[in-house]
């Protein structure tokens, strides 16, 4: 039966021949001639033509094939024992927290394959929500910086950790007396930690100090209330906010925190939106994004501030301050500041940048006036995010030149760069038995100390933070440490004798509180929050003793020519100047990158003589600012000159190198704290020329309808209000045509919606979309070519009116200088724009190659393997969102940024191309998040929620302004934006359906922004057309 | 066949008999170049180092060697591009239209023409190559089978149009002047001394024997040919001004642009083609068959297309005016009183204004007086383009965007190496191949003055030429 399918393949098989049986055994019927091919003796080939010249072509092609792999090889070696929790291309997140300034934000670190490649907002802090900052979120490159140290040194020399920890100690008991000078410290077992460190040397003096000193509030909440420290403010309950100069939503205290608190009130739909009054000299962002804004000369602050205490007391039926005549603004603004903030007291918030004590003193009696103390000024919750002691720190430079302070600990700090005096800081460092720097690169503090012990990246480190009183953050380790680097904490508490390793230490001081699950689940929260019952503080110290300098610098100081120094977002107070992401952030009001600058006002450019692009020299007592180039602000005070301080740094990293002027050098010291700015200097024109990389050179929307507002009252009249072209005139008139036949609108259909409202322009998500999609840095000189990479960026518009405050027309919008415009007075609005994703898009009907096209979920792809660069889709791309890689950006000595090392290129997401030269790329809306959304919910086998895809630039920002989803989901939040009155789309009119709709941004201002007949569907300055024509030719 | 009118002047003046054409048509071919060839030659060749150097430097370091920007993402590199495209029209416009019109005039220039419209078009096809940013891969828009499934060109792209109308173009262009080299080459063969001429001129006739059936032949695919030609004429650059009329860009987006650049195409071509001749006359001496006739013929096409450009340039302003779009109303002022007003002045000076001189005749027959406005009219030309490309993109919609565009070193050096490129086939082309058509210009020739010079026109007005017979000596 087995054999029943038998066949036989010839009687020999049948037969069993013993012959047919050998051969069964080959394979091949023929044995194969190796033999015959090569001479085993003599090892010469034995081919004849024929067979040689088979060889040689299959040699041929073999080589030709072979070589046609022309990438390197890079050995990429798989896991052994595979790490536990580590699964390649799923990232893991890790909450800890943000160290790039001392708001210490609670943040989430995303990983992968133990990079960690993203920083988030951690969206459950109760205080944060989320919120990051473009300087948080570029930290990150902190962490791959080739240029920090890489070890200990001692005296110039590598050394080893147990060589320092030998010396160190020795040196530190030689001492007479020692100065640890560390930034804001709020970590509660840092703070043991440096106490065990004075323990140990008790001649150790401990001193807080920050480059650019917001020192004076908690001094003077100390003489007030008795606390040393900055209130906890509540932008959030605050109805009507008034700021003199702090730039809460860019770089004052706590930015993000604040922006997010700030977005909450400025929802349109919501009656009681804020009322926000901004009273500053240069242009900020809070200032930009104000309601009501009113330039003055830095001098002049304080007598303002007195005055509105004045106004105040008078409503309030309190004693004034002094008795010197009252200071107004233009259109009464203190006297109706007075009105509004009254009104609204007890959830009115009056806040000072001013660094002077007596300054900020009368700012807490005019909240307490207000009764603000407990609900927008909190004392119970307080806030631990800055603290600096100016007065000490001069007397240590003192100290130290005199040699009466002989050992010196620098930890994360660079007075040498950023104290006015910082020359005569450097010669006495040398001067010190002792020095040390835990600083993590070579600045210009660290190469003046005997002893460097890098301090390990925040992202390496073990911490805990205690930014608000009762809220405790962790910081974890994501990665082990890069270089030879020790968290300073544990130098500290190695040189104290103890040589437990800090995770140890942190454990068991938090013992006692948490422990065990309670621990775990803090640290994995990131965060831990402790109720606070505290009764509010009442305000004992007198406010008086200011008057009559305020009035005095107000009267006297009229028509000197002033310095103000600012600190700009992302490269803030110049620690983080050689981070080239925030270099190349562009500034959200002046649109420079890689410079600082003499911002002037157009008036006071006219009287000096100069333009855009001169160079100015200014002088004053203690020395002067050389060769900074001028740009004409609008919106800048006159007789006022800004320059932002953070640059001209001369070590510590090249980015940061050769970028600028260091301004600090024109700080002042009054009544020991740091004044950032001069009363009377002297300017004059310098020799040569210098052109600013902006990346926006016209900054009016020349009456075009791309920019959309309404104030509020017209907005609770109307919900329609300024957008009526929208409704009227496009929406609903049914006149749009199109060549192209519809699209499939089923599935998903991705979408964004961009609050107007609510964006402050502060570059949040233009950093995190750089780290997201690695967008290269290009550099000053190609972005003055006009190549930056970004592939979100924010249009800024500045809106003017004539000197009768009313707005200007068109005509005159194209012709400003001859206008004769108000610039000190001047509306902004920030309009971030990506790629709109339209749904009948110019790019890809001209595409040749078809390397841009349509997904069937409403997204514009991008084939970057298809591109063959004939640029002609950014030609037709209206937006201009579409960036082509002009030059190979990695790998390139031209471009020596963080592409352009092994360590730098860590950064880069592995889930989005690196892109080669000679292709077009743009925004994709985060395919890869979009798709990752997807996976996951098809893994856990259930429908896609809104919210559960977050693309970069929405999850960073701190205002919640943008918002993305499926509009195909009937409960998505982006779909409830689309249907709102206030959405309209950017030139609609064409017709090619963007994916991106835009919110009428409404201001909480009476006067009618939209003239009343507008309702006919026509925007107020657009004349008839034609008209224009006639005008102009 | 020729009619000999008793009232029209000869077009070809001097009373040359067959003998005297070929001898002087194949001297500078059969004799050692002159002074003024090596001159010329030495010059371009020099000029194409340029070109090469500085197009090779783009496409190894990137096109960041070029000025472009997010925002002009076009400048000289299609500026330069169209300017070729179009040069090469009056060429196509002379061998094939003229042929089919039966204009005889054509006959002593068309052979320089259709050149002329070759290296253009190459000029032109290297703009396409090298604005790419990734010039090695330029083959994909062209489609071809592949193995990568249904990866294929995009038939809306207007960029897709332009492969097939540059490619057809230069493939007729080339047939054509091809043929009708054919009976020249076999004439060249015919006369050479040496082996080496022999043999190559040989293969390039491609065995003519000048019998009556390859006369027959050889006139019958003249005529196909001019037929297939006659259409590019109009098409080329029609397709070339789709790449801007089919985009919404302000200032491109302009049904007016096919006619308005065919036009165009035609002045610039005839201007070069003027620049051209003229030089020709002189430095060969070949005034006797490029007379100044034909120079007052060219002036007129140039008086008429100059105009008709410039009605073209009034029409897009009244457009803009009349369509009430803010966008092109603003890119049409930003022409003429924007950054780049002088481009559009230059433009205008160049192109409308300029050639209005040539309603005088004593204008249009002075050489000098010509090739200075034959030089003038390819500027304007060239900047009608640069206006279009430039001024449009730099300040399109979004304010916010706007910036300004300036060339760098290595776009000026291509686009002056391109001269050189363009001058360097040109001078290896009347040094190796017969720069006027002798074959057809025999065929025009006085019959009479073969015979007898002292006939007077009259007595011959009726006689017929055999064309078949006049090969050789």
């Amino acid at each position: 039966m087995e054999n029943k399918n038998q066949y036989w393949k010839g009687l020999e098989e049948l037969n069993n021949d013993p012959k047919f049986l050998e051969s069964k055994k080959h394979e091949f019927a023929e044995g194969i001639p190796l033999d015959e091919v090569f001479n085993e003796s003599d090892g010469e080939l034995n081919a004849n033509r024929r067979d040689f010249l088979k060889y040689f072509g299959f040699s041929i092609s073999a080589v030709a094939l072979a070589a046609c792999n022309k990438a390197p090889i890079k050995n990429a070696i798989p896991y052994i024992v595979k790490p536990e929790n580590i699964t390649p291309g799923i990232p893991n997140f890790y909450a800890s927290t943000c160290n790039a300034c001392s708001a210490n934000c609670s943040i989430l670190v995303k990983t992968r394959e133990g990079r960690p490649i993203k920083i988030e907002g951690n969206a459950d802090s109760p205080i944060f929500k989320g919120a990051t900052c473009g300087a948080g979120q570029a930290s990150l490159l902190g962490l791959y910086d080739n240029e920090r140290l890489r070890g200990p040194k001692s005296k110039g020399a590598d050394t080893t950790w147990e060589k320092i920890d030998s010396e160190v100690p020795a040196a530190l008991a030689s001492a007479k007396s020692i100065a640890l000078v560390t930034s804001t410290i709020n970590s509660p077992s840092t703070k043991k930690a440096i106490a065990e460190f004075t323990a140990k040397y008790p001649q150790t003096k401990h001193i807080r100090y920050e480059a650019f000193s917001q020192g004076a509030i908690s001094s003077a909440t100390k003489e007030a209330f008795g606390i040393e420290v900055v209130p906890g403010y509540r932008f959030d309950l605050a109805k009507v906010i008034v700021s003199f100069g702090a730039d809460f939503l860019g770089t004052w205290i706590s930015p993000a925190e604040y922006t997010k608190q700030w977005s909450k009130t400025r929802t349109a739909e919501n009656k009681n939106m804020s009322r926000h009054i901004q009273i500053e000299s240069t242009l900020s962002i809070t200032g930009s994004n104000a309601d009501v804004r009113y330039p003055i000369k830095p001098s002049a602050e304080a007598a303002y501030i007195i005055s509105l205490y004045n106004k105040i007391a008078v409503l309030a039926g309190a004693p004034a301050l002094g008795s010197l005549p009252p200071v107004e603004l233009a259109i009464n603004g203190i006297e109706n500041a007075a009105k509004e903030l009254w009104a609204a007291k007890g959830s009115s918030l009056v806040v000072s940048s001013s660094n002077l004590l007596g300054v900020q003193l009368v700012i807490h009696a005019i909240n307490q006036l207000l009764g603000n103390i407990g609900t927008t000024v909190d004392l119970v919750n307080y806030s631990n995010q800055h603290y600096s002691d100016d007065l000490a720190f001069r007397q240590l430079v003192q100290d130290l030149t005199s040699g009466s302070v002989d050992g010196v600990v620098f930890y994360n700090v660079n007075p040498v760069y950023s104290y006015p005096e910082g020359t005569k800081l450097a010669e006495a460092i040398k001067k010190a038995k002792v020095s040390i720097s835990s600083n993590s690169n070579l600045d210009e503090t660290s190469e003046n100390c005997q002893y460097l012990t890098p301090d390990s990246h925040f992202l390496e480190s073990w911490n805990d933070s205690e930014p608000k009183a009762g809220y405790y953050t962790f910081t974890q380790p994501t990665i082990s440490p890069v270089f030879n680097t020790r968290q300073m904490q544990e130098s500290m508490m190695h040189w104290a004798g103890n040589s437990n390793n800090f995770y140890d230490y942190m454990l068991a001081n938090w013992s006692g509180k948490l422990s065990g699950d309670n621990w775990t689940k803090a640290l994995h929260d990131g965060f831990y929050q402790e109720t606070l019952t505290a009764a509010q503080p009442k305000m004992t110290g007198s406010a008086a003793g200011i008057e009559s300098l305020a009035y005095e610098l107000y009267t006297n100081n009229k028509s000197k020519i002033e310095l103000k120094l600012y600190a700009k977002v992302g490269v803030g107070d110049g620690s983080n100047a050689h981070n080239p992401w925030l270099q190349e952030l562009p500034d959200p009001i002046s649109k420079v990158t890689w410079d600082n600058y003499a911002c002037i006002s157009n008036a006071t450019a006219k009287e000096l003589g100069v333009k855009d692009g001169d160079k100015i020299n200014i002088s004053f007592k203690e020395g002067k600012l050389e060769a900074l180039p001028v740009l004409v602000q609008p919106g800048q005070a006159n007789n006022v000159i800004a320059v932002a301080v953070g640059y001209g740094r001369t070590n510590g990293g090249k980015s940061g190198l050769n970028v600028g002027i260091n301004a600090y050098p024109a700080s002042l010291l009054i009544n020991g704290t740091h004044f950032y700015g001069q009363m009377d200097v002297k300017v004059e024109k310098a020799a040569g020329s210098y052109e600013l990389a902006q990346t926006q050179t016209h900054h009016t929307i020349q009456g075009r309808a791309l920019i959309k507002e309404a104030s509020q009252n017209e907005y609770s009249h109307d919900t329609k209000a300024g957008n009526h072209d929208h409704h009227k005139a496009i929406k609903d008139s049914g006149n749009l045509i199109t060549l192209w036949s519809e699209r499939d609108t089923k599935g998903h259909r991705w979408t964004m919606a961009v609050d107007l409202n609510k964006c402050t322009g502060c570059g949040s998500c233009v950093v995190s979309c750089n780290a997201e999609n690695n967008v290269p840095v290009v550099g000053r000189q190609e972005v003055l070519n006009r190549r930056e990479m970004h592939w979100i960026r924010i249009d800024r518009y500045y809106r003017f009116r004539n000197k009768d405050n009313n707005n200007i027309t068109r005509e005159e919008e194209y012709n400003l200088e001859s206008t004769g415009v108000d610039f000190e007075n001047v509306s902004v609005t920030h309009q971030p724009l990506m790629c709109q994703q339209c749904g009948h898009a110019p790019c890809e009907t001209v595409c040749p190659v078809l390397a841009t096209v349509h997904s069937s979920e409403g997204l514009n792809h991008m084939a970057y393997n298809r591109c063959v660069g004939t640029r002609y889709c950014a030609n037709n791309c209206p937006y201009k969102v579409r960036r082509f890689n002009w030059f190979k950006y990695r790998d390139n000595s031209q471009f020596d940024f963080n592409f352009n090392n092994d360590l730098g290129r860590m950064v880069i997401n592995p889930d989005v191309t690196v892109r080669s030269r000679g292709v077009m790329e743009k925004c994709s809306f985060c395919v890869q998040r979009i798709q990752a959304g997807k996976l996951k919910a098809k893994l856990e086998n259930r429908i896609i929620q809104d919210g559960d895809i977050k693309t970069a630039c929405q999850q960073s920002c701190p205002a919640d302004a943008i918002i993305f989803g499926d509009i195909n989901d009937e409960k998505s939040e982006v779909r409830k934006y689309f249907q709102n009155d206030r959405a309209y789309f950017l030139l609609e009119e064409y017709n090619v359906q963007p994916s991106v709709a835009y919110m009428t941004k409404v201001r909480n201002v009476d006067e009618l922004l939209n003239a009343p007949d507008a309702h006919g569907g026509k925007k107020h300055e657009a004349p008839k057309a034609g008209k224009e024509v006639e005008h102009h030719s | 066949m020729s009619y000999e009118s008793p009232i029209r002047d000869q077009l070809v003046t001097g009373g040359k008999t067959y003998r005297d054409v070929t001898r002087e048509i194949t001297r500078p071919l059969e004799s050692a170049p002159s002074k003024g060839w090596w001159f010329g030659f030495s010059l371009s060749t020099i000029v194409l180092i340029i070109w090469i150097y500085a197009t090779g430097y783009s496409m190894v370091v990137g096109l960041g060697a070029w000025g472009l920007n997010k925002t002009v993402g076009w400048a000289f590199d299609i500026t330069n591009f169209v300017f070729w495209v179009g040069i090469g029209h009056a060429g196509t416009l002379i061998s094939a239209v003229l042929l089919l019109f039966r204009q005889k005039w054509r006959m002593s220039i068309n052979r320089s023409a259709e050149a002329m419209t070759i290296f253009a078009v190459i000029c032109a096809a290297s703009f396409i190559l090298s604005h790419m940013g990734r010039p090695w891969v330029a083959y994909w828009p062209i489609p071809l089978p592949n193995a990568f499934g249904t990866l294929w060109v995009n038939f809306n792209s207007p960029l897709v149009w332009d492969v097939f109308a540059i490619s057809t173009y230069f493939s007729v262009s080339l047939v054509f002047w091809y043929i009708g080299l054919i009976p020249d080459i076999a004439t060249v063969r015919d006369r050479a001394t040496t082996a080496g001429r022999k043999f190559w001129y040989s293969f390039f006739a491609m065995g003519w024997t000048g019998s009556a059936r390859t006369w027959h032949r050889y006139e019958v695919i003249s005529l196909i040919l001019a037929g297939i030609s006659t259409p590019l004429v109009l098409s080329v650059h029609s397709i070339v001004s789709m790449d801007f009329a089919t985009s919404l860009v302000p200032g491109w987006h302009t049904t007016i642009f096919p006619p308005y650049f065919v036009a165009g195409a035609i002045f610039s071509g005839f201007g070069m083609v003027l620049t051209l001749l003229i030089i020709a006359r002189e430095v060969m001496n070949y005034k006797d068959y490029i007379t100044e006739e034909h120079l007052d013929a060219m002036a007129k096409i140039i008086l008429v297309t100059g105009t008709m450009v410039g009605m073209a340039y009034i029409t897009e302003f009244f457009v803009a005016a009349y369509s009430g779009v803010e966008y092109e109303q603003y890119a049409f002022l930003n022409r003429a009183f924007g950054p780049y007003w002088w481009a559009y002045w230059t433009m205008m000076s160049c192109n409308l204004i300029a050639p209005q001189v040539f309603w005088f005749r004593k204008l249009r027959t002075n050489p000098t007086f010509l090739f200075i406005m034959s030089i003038i009219v390819n500027i304007g030309m060239w900047f009608e383009r640069f206006v279009i490309i430039v001024t449009s993109l730099h300040r399109d919609f979004l304010p916010s965007s706007w910036a300004m565009y300036a060339p760098s070193i290595v776009e000026v050096s291509i686009l002056i190496g391109s001269f050189g490129l363009f001058f360097f086939l040109f001078f290896l082309f009347i040094k190796f191949l017969p720069s006027i058509n002798m074959a057809e210009v025999k065929s025009i020739i006085p019959t009479h003055a073969h015979a007898d010079h002292g006939h007077s026109h009259a007595s011959h007005a009726h006689e017929v030429i055999e064309k078949g017979a006049v090969h050789g000596n």
